[in-house]
């Protein structure tokens, strides 16, 4: 490998490894599934790479990327969703375009979670660890729990709930402080 | 309109969303700009539980082996360019989502862990020594033996005991430190937590803002830079700062080098040569296993597994008895210390006990409020030519630094000359004349504190030397030398 690759190489590198979890979020935002958004990252990290070359030195990576990641998106539900209850191409295009804009504050949302999670008694915030894990099982975290598989559900969507309001009202405090 | 969105949302992510139901959902996200967004923040909130999962390990189970999911089910497009990538970059995305929570910078005396380890979340016990440790998210660390900790994820620490600096930068926002009697949740900071292996856990903020909460305590507290509190029962109290009481991440590259060339073995052979003298009076360095009278704490001295006595709380003291019933023309005393800058009248160093005018040349070795030292002994004057401010020698340098660090401090009194002469580090500082001048007289005393007044002195004490003769320039800057444990 020549010096001049290298240094691309390393290029890509720092500015994928700083962006990944913001692109993650983008697409997650925009499937039906965890391991959906899996699946089109994998496409999206290997286009970024092959396209790096046509990013100007000094561009925006995170705006460029986000961009790479709507267009994969709906190739992937154009793929593969056709069979599966997924959002409307118009809806996934107004809240790509939407979410974008207000990227800065979804990002302070997503840091502001760990705080919240400290509000969360110790046994559930084990829970939902498990229950999120990546190879996690939602039959056996619920069995584990006592909880049947609905029931598990119905609490999970509560918790996300509780932590989207507790993650609005730091961010309030925040701004008031 | 609002349940709708809630119930339709929960069945997308669920994946037991019906047709209808879904042409529902994708109408309403459609026409509804804040159900979009209501939709965006909720699914935002889900892959950030995702990112905090793939850092969690369960308590007390460790780590699993890394293993390769997906790939193998991939599509060969992806498997070529994944080849081609890891080929070239390919460490680099295995050490991003194979991170450690932890990583190792310094190891001073650590046994258990070298530099450079990689710390997941298993339990760690050292015995001896410090270690400093850079997160994945970039907070620098660093762990004062005896101490055992865990890490649950790179932002949450579990301390069940032993002392903790943390240099934390924005990047890692959120830090947590759990300790049994309490939590303490960073907001981009430098604060230290300390969890002795008796008693209440301390948090103390250097600068920046820490929430905490003591354990079952309903309200958190939030501490500002210069504030500390100790959580007891259920309760935080507001307590003073205790700076010295942590090694800092930048106080470390000095302790190993000091370690590595060899100034542990040095600082023994002089203190060998020192129990040889004969006029010694007394060398404590605390390695016996006899303890001494007083209310303190026995830690870490200043090489790793060596012990020191801290003074935490008010009325902290220790008691020795030495030198007494006799006379001595000519004195020196010299000790480590790494202590606060307390802005209290006065610190102990050494208190004689008798200290009266019936008992002219009783001996107190003081830091005053400004951080000069002195030395008074009763019944003592100053020479008319003397500058001094006060009615007692006082050292012209302040002795402490701004943080805590080891310093060594001397003062070599000569009565038959009239001089008491002042050295920090080795170095001499200051000369003072006196016209009365009574032989040094010794006997029960506290370092500490004193018993008639509170003299209070936070931080920890190490190698105090009491030696019946004058020590020279040249053996003062030996003394340094040979103890000092930084390079």
């Amino acid at each position: 490998m020549s010096p001049a690759e290298k240094e691309r190489h390393h290029r890509f590198l720092r500015s994928f490894t700083a962006h990944e979890p913001a692109i993650r979020a983008h697409v997650r935002r925009l499937v039906p599934a965890r391991a959906d958004a899996d699946d089109v990252m994998q496409e999206i990290s290997v286009v970024l790479w092959e396209k790096f070359d046509t990013l100007h030195e000094g561009a925006d990576f995170k705006a460029w990327a986000f961009g790479v990641a709507r267009f994969e998106v709906l190739a992937w539900l154009r793929d593969r969703g056709r069979d599966r209850l997924v959002l409307d191409e118009e809806v996934i295009t107004k809240i790509a375009e939407e979410t974008t804009a207000i990227e800065p504050l979804l990002e302070r949302q997503r840091e502001a979670l760990e705080l919240c999670m400290q509000k969360v008694p110790e046994e559930h915030r084990g829970l939902l660890m498990q229950a999120y894990q990546p190879d996690s099982s939602i039959q056996t975290v619920a069995q584990g729990s006592g909880r049947t598989v609905p029931g598990f559900y119905q609490w999970l969507h509560r918790m996300r709930k509780l932590l989207l309001d507790c993650i609005r009202r730091a961010l309030t405090q925040e701004v008031a402080s | 309109m609002k349940a709708d969105l809630a119930a339709l949302t929960a069945a997308y992510l669920d994946g037991t969303i019906t047709p209808p139901q879904m042409q529902q959902l994708n109408a309403l996200l459609l026409s509804d700009a804040a159900a979009r967004r209501e939709f965006a923040e909720l699914l935002n909130v889900d892959s950030a539980l995702a990112a905090l999962a793939a850092d969690w390990t369960p308590p007390q189970i460790t780590a699993k082996p890394a293993k390769p999911t997906r790939w193998l089910t991939a599509s060969p497009r992806w498997l070529a360019a994944a080849a081609c990538i890891s080929l070239l970059l390919g460490a680099w995305f295995w050490q991003d989502t194979h991170r450690a929570f932890a990583t190792v910078g310094k190891a001073a005396g650590v046994v258990e862990l070298a530099d450079g380890a990689t710390l997941r979340g298993e339990t760690y016990d050292i015995s001896a020594g410090s270690i400093s440790l850079i997160t994945a998210r970039g907070a620098r660390i660093v762990i004062e033996a005896p101490a055992e900790f865990r890490f649950e994820s790179a932002q949450r620490l579990h301390m069940k005991r032993g002392r903790l600096a943390a240099d934390v930068p924005p990047s890692a926002k959120g830090f947590t430190v759990i300790t049994p009697t309490g939590d303490a949740v960073d907001l981009g900071t430098r604060f230290g937590v300390d969890v002795p292996s008796s008693g209440s856990a301390e948090v103390h903020v250097f600068q920046g803002e820490v929430i905490t909460k003591a354990s079952g305590a309903q309200a958190n507290q939030s501490l500002r830079g210069g504030d500390a509190v100790s959580f007891d029962q259920g309760a935080s109290t507001s307590r003073e700062l205790r700076s010295s009481a942590f090694i800092q991440p930048d106080e470390l590259p000095g302790l190993t080098a000091g370690l590595a060339a060899g100034q542990r073995v040095r600082s023994a052979a002089a203190v060998a040569a020192l129990k040889q003298d004969p006029a010694l009076i007394a060398l404590l360095d605390f390695e016996s296993a006899e303890e001494l009278p007083g209310v303190y704490r026995r830690v870490q001295g200043r090489w790793p597994g060596s012990h020191a006595p801290e003074f935490v709380n008010v009325g902290g003291h220790l008691k020795l008895d030495v030198g007494g019933g006799r006379d001595w023309p000519q004195l020196t005393l010299a000790a480590w210390v790494r202590i606060d800058r307390l802005g209290a009248p006065y610190q102990s160093l050494l208190h004689t006990d008798g200290w009266s005018l019936n008992n002219p040349g009783q001996v107190h070795w003081i830091i005053n409020r400004d951080t000069t030292m002195r030395l008074a002994l009763i019944g003592n004057t100053l020479a008319p030519s003397s500058k001094e401010q006060t009615s007692h020698p006082d050292s012209l340098t302040p002795v402490l630094p701004e943080q805590g660090r080891w310093v060594h401090l001397a003062v070599v009194y000569d009565s038959t000359r009239g001089t008491v002469r002042f050295y920090l580090n080795g170095r001499f500082d200051k000369e003072v004349h006196l016209e009365i001048a009574h032989p040094a007289r010794l006997g029960p005393a506290q370092i500490g504190n004193w018993n008639q007044q509170d003299r209070k002195l936070s931080g920890r004490v190490d190698e105090l030397l009491l030696l019946g003769r004058a020590m020279s320039d040249d053996e003062l800057r030996g003394l340094h030398a040979a103890g000092n444990p930084y390079r």
